[in-house]
């Protein structure tokens, strides 16, 4: 990318830092011999053109970067660059004086111009190397940005990373338990433990899969806690019971994976298990103007005693949402007197543009 | 009300929040004879009903369960009945087991590890079990203060917040815990449940009684040397002269 030109902001200096340097030659055509009006006729407006032309010192600055080129092969890359950039302005000097002798003020300016000859030269090439030096500097500066731009993207993208690998881990507690419950399906209903082999190998798969993923469709995350929710009723039988109310909009919008998984284990391992009369897991996820709203609540006993290992499920969801949508993600928590809800929202993306 | 088994027979009862472990265990056990499964508990609270009312000789334990844990059922068992421990997955209980020795069951299991740990468990049926409360207490996930005080009466087990403990008190050989108007009666020692308590919350003010902080009001000069702790629904309280000095530090 053109330093100069593709910046909106950069173009209106640019050229400003012309005007003065035009007053400049001014002076030198004035040493010359022109005199002041003449002078200046010829100086500014021809500046303003030869900042035009040195905007074409990025393509000898691109292809002779000192970073990649021998630095001889620079100085002769510019030096041709200059002598060409001092020429054609000459070409277009003589061509602005051939206009102006039109003027019955300027009618001497043409036969006064071959001792203008060299100053004009010598002028395009120290002003062109004034250009070629600025375009590496502006070349310089956003290769700087750019790297630590892309570090700090990196940067995001490997702790979203690892935190999706954290989140794709098993929880051993829930495998060996369904592992057990299968065991004994086998001796009792051995049609019942080939389906829960079935939905095991499932959630496991999905689990896996999403670690490699950086954006699913909601519903597909629906799906896995479907699942997941599925083997842990094998086990908890009517103690754990779910309620889901999802609408059309909020299911075809596209979340980071496994963000919502935690907050349904954490319901069920933290909340229902808890409870000998077990409990409802609720799950809600609507879409409020332009922001994607997700809840789970359950019942838990507020006596339970604390177990360790609480919260880390919940502190990954937010440092990764975080991560992703900085400010804009929010994470809220209530507990009271045996309830306990978590809401996540962030700006609603749909899958399909992800 | 214990009930004489005949010898050789081996009652035993079951205790896991989750039926399919309990059909299991059900299943593997039809295969010894000389075992009565007297007892199914889907709960710690049921654990405590059935160890008072039947008196197996053995328990099934499982350890993550709603309400009471099986460590919290152990603790409150005091010596009565031998116990298995069964565990999905717990680095902190599997820890525990290992430094006291004890046998334990991984799940899933096998039917011979079953019969294995049926075998271990005869041999000390009845007998001392010195490890019980240490067990307990090692099982206790990261020296965590305790959140809540168990108490059994017979076999109703109560659970009282440790916020709405007002104060402990040493009785010949057990703890008087006062809370909400009422008291209750456990087998423990004052400074096993001080060790317990979380410190910046309780202090013990005297050899006989641990009070909760929040309930004291103000203190008197009562002696020379000693001090009154008036709580803030007027009870009176002795504060030794160490006492005092932990006191002062806390309030």
């Amino acid at each position: 990318m053109h330093p100069i030109l593709a910046y909106r902001g950069r173009m209106g200096p640019y050229l400003a830092a012309w005007v003065p340097l035009g007053g400049l030659l001014a002076g030198l055509l004035r040493i010359a011999g022109s005199p002041w009006g003449e002078a200046a006729a010829i100086a500014l407006p021809m500046a303003i053109i030869y900042g035009f032309i040195c905007l074409a010192a990025w393509y000898p600055c691109k292809s002779a970067s000192p970073h990649s080129v021998p630095f001889l092969r620079v100085i002769t890359t510019q030096t041709m660059a200059a002598a060409v950039s001092a020429m054609l302005w000459l070409f277009l000097v003589d061509t602005w004086v051939v206009l102006l002798e039109q003027f019955p003020v300027f009618s001497k300016a043409a036969e006064r111009f071959p001792r203008l000859v060299p100053v004009i030269l010598a002028a395009g090439v120290v002003l062109y190397a004034l250009a070629a030096a600025l375009h590496y500097l502006l070349m310089e500066f956003e290769e700087a940005r750019q790297a630590e731009r892309s570090a700090f993207e990196l940067e995001v993208l490997a702790r979203e990373a690892e935190l999706r690998a954290l989140r794709a881990q098993i929880d051993p507690h829930f495998l060996f338990n369904a592992l057990n419950s299968i065991s004994s399906l086998t001796g009792s209903d051995p049609g019942a433990a080939r389906t829960m082999c079935l939905e095991l190998a499932d959630f496991l798969r999905e689990s896996v899969r999403l670690g490699s993923v950086v954006s699913i469709p909601l519903a597909d995350e629906l799906a896995l806690a479907e699942k997941y929710l599925a083997v842990e009723r094998a086990r908890f039988g009517s103690r754990l019971r779910v309620e889901r109310e999802v609408s059309a909009e909020a299911g075809a919008c596209g979340v980071p994976p496994l963000v919502l998984q935690p907050l349904v284990e954490n319901a069920v391992r933290h909340g229902v298990a808890n409870l000998v009369g077990g409990g409802v897991v609720r799950i809600a996820a609507r879409r409020l103007g332009e922001r994607l709203h997700l809840t789970v609540e359950n019942p838990m006993d507020p006596e339970a005693a604390v177990r360790p290992g609480e919260g880390v499920g919940l502190a990954n969801v937010r440092d990764r949402l975080t991560a992703l949508y900085g400010q804009e993600a929010s994470v809220e928590v209530r507990q009271d007197a045996g309830h306990f809800r978590v809401e996540l929202a962030w700006p609603a993306v749909p899958a399909s543009a992800q | 009300m214990s009930q004489t088994s005949s010898p050789g027979r081996l009652r035993v009862a079951i205790v896991d929040d989750e039926e399919p472990a309990r059909t299991l265990l059900r299943e593997y056990l039809t295969a010894h004879p000389e075992v009565e499964v007297v007892a199914e508990c889907a709960n710690g609270f049921e654990a405590i009903r059935a160890a008072t009312e039947l008196d197996p000789d053995l328990m099934l334990l499982d350890i993550q369960m709603p309400g009471l844990s099986g460590f919290e059922v152990l603790e409150l068992l005091e010596h009565e009945v031998a116990v298995v421990f069964i565990t999905a997955y717990d680095e902190h209980a599997v820890h525990a087991f290992e430094v006291h020795a004890l046998d334990y069951l991984l799940k899933p299991f096998s039917r011979e590890r079953l019969t294995e740990a049926l075998t271990q468990a005869k041999k000390h049926l009845r007998g001392p079990q010195p490890w019980l409360p240490a067990i307990a207490g090692a099982a206790r996930p990261g020296g965590l203060p305790l959140s809540r005080v168990l108490v059994r009466e017979g076999p109703q087990v109560h659970v009282i917040p440790v916020e709405a403990l007002d104060v402990a008190e040493a009785r010949d050989d057990y703890v008087c815990l006062r809370t909400r108007g009422r008291e209750y009666r456990k087998q423990q020692t004052l400074g096993e449940l001080a060790a317990q308590l979380d410190p910046a919350k309780f202090v013990r003010v005297h050899r006989s009684f641990i009070v909760n902080l929040d309930r004291v009001a103000r203190l008197e000069r009562y002696a020379k040397d000693s001090r009154l702790a008036v709580l803030k629904d007027g009870t009176k309280l002795p504060v030794s002269r160490a006492g005092y000095a932990r006191l002062r530090d806390k309030l």
